[in-house]
């Protein structure tokens, strides 16, 4: 039943930095929708607020359950996370060419998102089961492998390639994180780069084109080239300390595209300029380093693990978004963790949160 | 805790450690974007959403003297469009085009550019701006702008001038004082977002920034009564162009500019360069015999002789060195007086022999002959006066008949409006004020003083001799008016070749004077270009010349000269009679 200690040892940080990110967020997000006096985008804020809610709870549950029996269920989670995928495919909403979303009533949801939590879980459970000194070899890989190419192949399907070499990446990053034996490594490095290229002709074109564009953005500036254009615009001419909340004249006047969802930093960069989106970096370093902190001081290697593949995928999806508005990086549909408008990405972070947390709570309880 | 955990927990430092080093990098990129490349990433921000909106004030209008409009600027609207705006492009673009009478595949092709502003039409008539206006079609902007019309086509085109199609003045007086009549630029901002909708546009009042107005010295009555009988007379004895002057001797102010051919500037791009152009003022001419008038004027200023002094006129030819001058009519003695009247060019070479080249030249020089005017019409000629010093005998001679020697028109009607003015010479002027859009006077011009350039009692003389060029026997005589005594001077001077010699058929006739000779209220010149019928400035330049003299007065309600006796009347009808 219900520990006390576990009351006691509630991680007030990790909740900290979560509250700050989502008020942020949502400060941003309001600012966003509210752009040019678009009265119809206004809803999407209200909207958020429910999914945060939503997502306070599922977190809340999450933690209250004890990860032990997560470790258990994991085959069971993982499976629903692929048979959610397969229904996207099946009865899936397409938005703009891809099959992403499933429609449940009033809700629309990105399982997705959802599978990445699976596939950490899964992937934590194998890896605590099967650790090793020397590290793994392909051969161990293989299943591991396999596990993740079914959910990869299945979003790839969608498509949505950013999502799908996100799974790939966590999973990477778990693994590289247990350990791979030297000459593995190697040969893993070798075929991956091969494969990119090979990857590269499987392409659609508009990946492709997002790619070229994303190497000059010049190319295109009216077309492809437009979003990068115009997030590095805002954030440039945000200067040091901003214009100033709901004064950004590139969010305000809708140069920014997708500025809620994928591109809300170029609104907070330019209204806040270098001090915000500094400040911003730093809460999300605090993160990481927090998630990190809690699988170093996690008892067993699941809950290491577990700890390190959230934290991976938060780090993943903070990285390739900001890299992508900066312009450091091609312009993939990656939302912003706790900042970007979006029901899937807002619960799923916070039910990683709710992972990283009942890590953290049950790091003095003995077995 | 197995030995495999504790190999894992050590690598969290290096997890951490990679995290941060790949957070370092965005970290160095927000600092590039924020502080580095801050500058042209601002200014690229702002050349996105600040659209530099020029709206021009209304150009000045140029009024005639009695403020009756020459040249205005009407308000016309143009049509953009913001076609990120527009909802059904092809099907609206179709629409309007069948309204402006434009292509309807080029329109929509120029609305599907992809550029956010682009212009349907400039300039468009304002029923069919109504009938685009009722389509109702997002996204299109009706954007004031001026255009400049000429109410009265052609008249004083060449002294007016034009503007082109930016309403930037190119000839005339729309050139000469387009500083005057520009209207200011108002270069303001108008914030505008991705799609071209408009945000804060500071306003700003048309009139605020209008040109200064013009008001001429011409009188578009009296250009109507020269280019009149300008044209007739071209017309009549086929001459390739024309010009007539009519200025009040006194202040210098021009009354009337004519040219022939005219030319319509609200299409000014339809007729032929060489007719846009003030040849009153800007090409020189040889005068010919109206020159003597200047010679008398030296000759009798020196006390060199008196209008009585006779000369021997050589029965019509007369040799200077290896030259022949010779005269229409062959004349033995002639008085300086006749010699004007009748125009000998014998007697004036011999008057310009005892006047002497140096007391011509002064005389001629202080009439304003070789400098310009400085009348404010651009290109200004200032004829030919060589120095004397370079005048061989035969040079002396013929300038003394106005040959060797080159005028413009104003130049010439200026001097012999100071002859009707007692001596005294002033500077020709076209723009009588100059009037700020709120009425007030910016600027009064023509009020310069005068310059005696001979006494009042030799041009009273003068006058006199002038006066009996347009009586019975005198070359002018075709002047004549029955109320008023008419002064003149005729002139009738072969044009130069093309192989550079004097041509034995092409003349520049011409007719200069000024009437009534007691208070002259008008100075008139008449230039006939090439005529073919006939070329005596008397026969075919006089006529217009009396014409336009006569109007005049008439329509300035010049009181007829009391003392004008019967024998004018006379002859002024038995010359009605021989037409």
């Amino acid at each position: 039943m219900f520990d006390r200690r576990l009351a006691e040892n509630f991680d007030w940080g990790l909740m900290g930095i979560t509250l700050l990110l989502g008020s942020i967020g949502l400060i941003i997000l309001y600012s966003a929708v509210t752009a040019g006096g678009v009265s119809a985008q206004q809803s999407l804020y209200y909207r958020q607020m429910v999914w945060f809610g939503a997502g306070f709870f599922l977190m809340t549950v999450i933690f209250m359950i004890n990860y032990k029996d997560l470790e258990r269920w994991a085959p069971g989670i993982f499976i629903c996370c692929i048979a959610l995928l397969v229904c996207v495919l099946v009865f899936g909403k397409v938005v703009g060419g891809s099959r992403r979303w499933l429609v449940l009533g009033p809700v629309t949801i990105q399982p997705s998102e959802l599978v990445k939590i699976g596939t950490i879980i899964m992937m934590a459970r194998f890896f605590s089961r099967n650790a090793s000194r020397r590290g793994f070899t392909i051969r161990d890989l293989i299943r591991p492998a396999a596990l993740v190419l079914v959910p990869f192949v299945l979003i790839v399907k969608q498509p949505d390639l950013g999502t799908a070499l996100l799974v790939v990446l966590i999973a990477a990053s778990m693994t590289l994180f247990v350990g791979i034996e030297r000459k593995s490594l190697v040969y893993i490095v070798f075929a991956g780069m091969g494969t990119g290229l090979v990857g590269w002709f499987f392409l659609k074109g508009y990946q492709k084109q997002r790619i070229l564009t994303f190497l000059n953005p010049d190319r295109d500036p009216l077309g492809a080239g437009y979003h990068i254009i115009q997030s590095k615009i805002a954030i440039g001419s945000g200067m040091l300390v901003g214009k100033g909340y709901l004064k950004g004249t590139q969010n305000t006047l809708s140069f920014l595209p997708e500025q809620h969802t994928d591109f809300i930093l170029s609104v907070l960069s330019e209204e806040w300029g270098f001090l915000g989106s500094i400040v911003v970096l730093l809460l999300y370093m605090f993160l990481f380093i927090w998630g990190l902190n809690i699988a170093h001081k996690s008892r067993d290697s699941f809950g290491t693990i577990l700890s390190v593949g959230i934290t991976a995928m938060i780090f993943w999806e903070a990285f390739i978004n900001i890299g992508m508005v900066m312009g450091l990086m091609p312009v993939v549909g990656v939302p912003l963790p706790l900042i970007s408008y979006g029901g899937s990405s807002v619960v799923t972070t916070l039910i990683g949160i709710g992972l990283l947390m009942g890590v953290s709570m049950r790091r003095y309880i003995k077995e | 805790m197995t030995k495999g955990t504790k190999t894992i927990k050590n690598k969290e430092l290096f997890v951490g450690l990679v995290f941060s080093l790949i957070f370092l990098v965005i970290a160095g990129r927000a600092v590039q974007l924020h502080v580095i490349q801050t500058k042209w990433l601002t200014a690229k921000a702002e050349s996105q959403y600040n659209k530099y909106l020029v709206t021009c004030g209304k150009r000045g209008t140029i009024y005639d003297a009695n403020l009756k409009e020459l040249a205005v600027s009407l308000e016309v609207m143009s049509i953009g469009a913001f076609p990120g705006r527009m909802e059904d492009i092809s099907q609206n673009g179709k629409k309007m085009a069948k309204i402006l009478g434009l292509n309807s595949k080029k329109l929509t092709k120029t609305l599907k550019s992809g550029k956010s502003f682009v212009w349907v039409k400039r300039k468009v008539a304002p029923n069919d701006v109504e009938k685009i206006k009722n389509l109702d079609v997002k996204g299109l902007e009706f954007i004031p702008e001026h255009n400049r019309f000429y109410p009265n086509m052609g008249l004083a085109a060449q002294v007016i001038g034009f503007t082109g199609t930016d309403e930037k003045g190119l000839e005339g007086l729309e050139f000469q004082y387009n500083r005057e009549l520009e209207a200011a630029s108002d270069k303001f901002i108008v914030t505008k977002d991705a799609l071209g909708r408009r945000f804060n546009s500071s306003g700003s009042s048309v009139t605020g920034f209008s040109g200064n107005d013009l008001v001429l010295t011409i009188d578009k009555r009296i250009q109507f009564i020269a280019e009149n009988a300008l044209k007739e007379a071209s017309e009549e004895f086929q001459a390739v162009s024309g010009t007539a002057v009519v200025m009040q001797p006194d202040t210098g102010a021009l009354l009337a500019v004519a040219h022939f051919p005219e030319f319509n500037p609200n299409i000014f791009k339809q007729y032929d360069r060489n007719v846009w152009r003030n040849r009153a003022v800007t090409d020189p001419f040889e005068p010919g015999s109206t020159l003597k008038v200047f010679l008398a004027a030296a000759a009798i200023e020196s006390n060199v002789c008196t209008p009585n002094s006779i000369f021997f006129c050589e029965n019509g030819t007369y040799r200077i060195g290896r030259n022949k001058v010779n005269d229409t009519h062959p004349y033995q003695w002639l008085s300086l007086q006749q010699i004007v009247k009748f125009s000998s060019n014998i007697g004036a070479v011999k008057v310009s022999e005892i006047t002497g080249k140096k007391l011509l030249y002064k005389t001629l020089t202080n009439f304003g002959f070789g400098k310009q005017t400085g009348i404010d019409c651009p290109g200004e000629t200032s004829g030919i006066l060589s120095n004397y010093n370079t005048w061989s005998s035969i040079d002396t001679g013929a300038i003394s008949f106005g040959q060797g020697i080159s005028v413009s028109a104003v130049q010439l009607l200026a001097g012999v409006s100071a002859i009707a003015n007692g001596g005294k010479l002033v500077k020709p002027y076209i723009v009588k004020s100059i009037i700020s859009p709120d009425g007030t006077i910016v600027r009064e011009c023509g009020k310069t003083k005068g310059r005696q350039v001979i006494s009042p009692e030799t041009a009273e003389k003068i006058k006199v001799i002038m006066s009996t060029v347009v009586t019975d026997g005198g070359t002018g005589v075709n002047a004549a008016l029955s109320r008023y005594t008419v002064c003149g001077k005729t002139g009738t001077a072969q044009k130069i070749d093309k192989g550079g010699s004097y041509s034995n058929d092409q003349f520049t006739a011409s007719f200069v004077g000024f009437a009534p000779q007691q208070h002259p209220a008008v100075a008139v010149l008449v230039i006939l270009d090439d005529p073919k019928v006939n070329h005596y400035g008397g026969v075919v330049a006089a006529p217009a010349f009396k014409q336009i003299v006569h109007e005049t007065l008439n329509y300035l309600n010049v009181e007829p000269e009391t003392d004008s006796n019967d024998e004018t009347i006379l002859l002024a009808q038995r010359i009605e009679a021989k037409r």
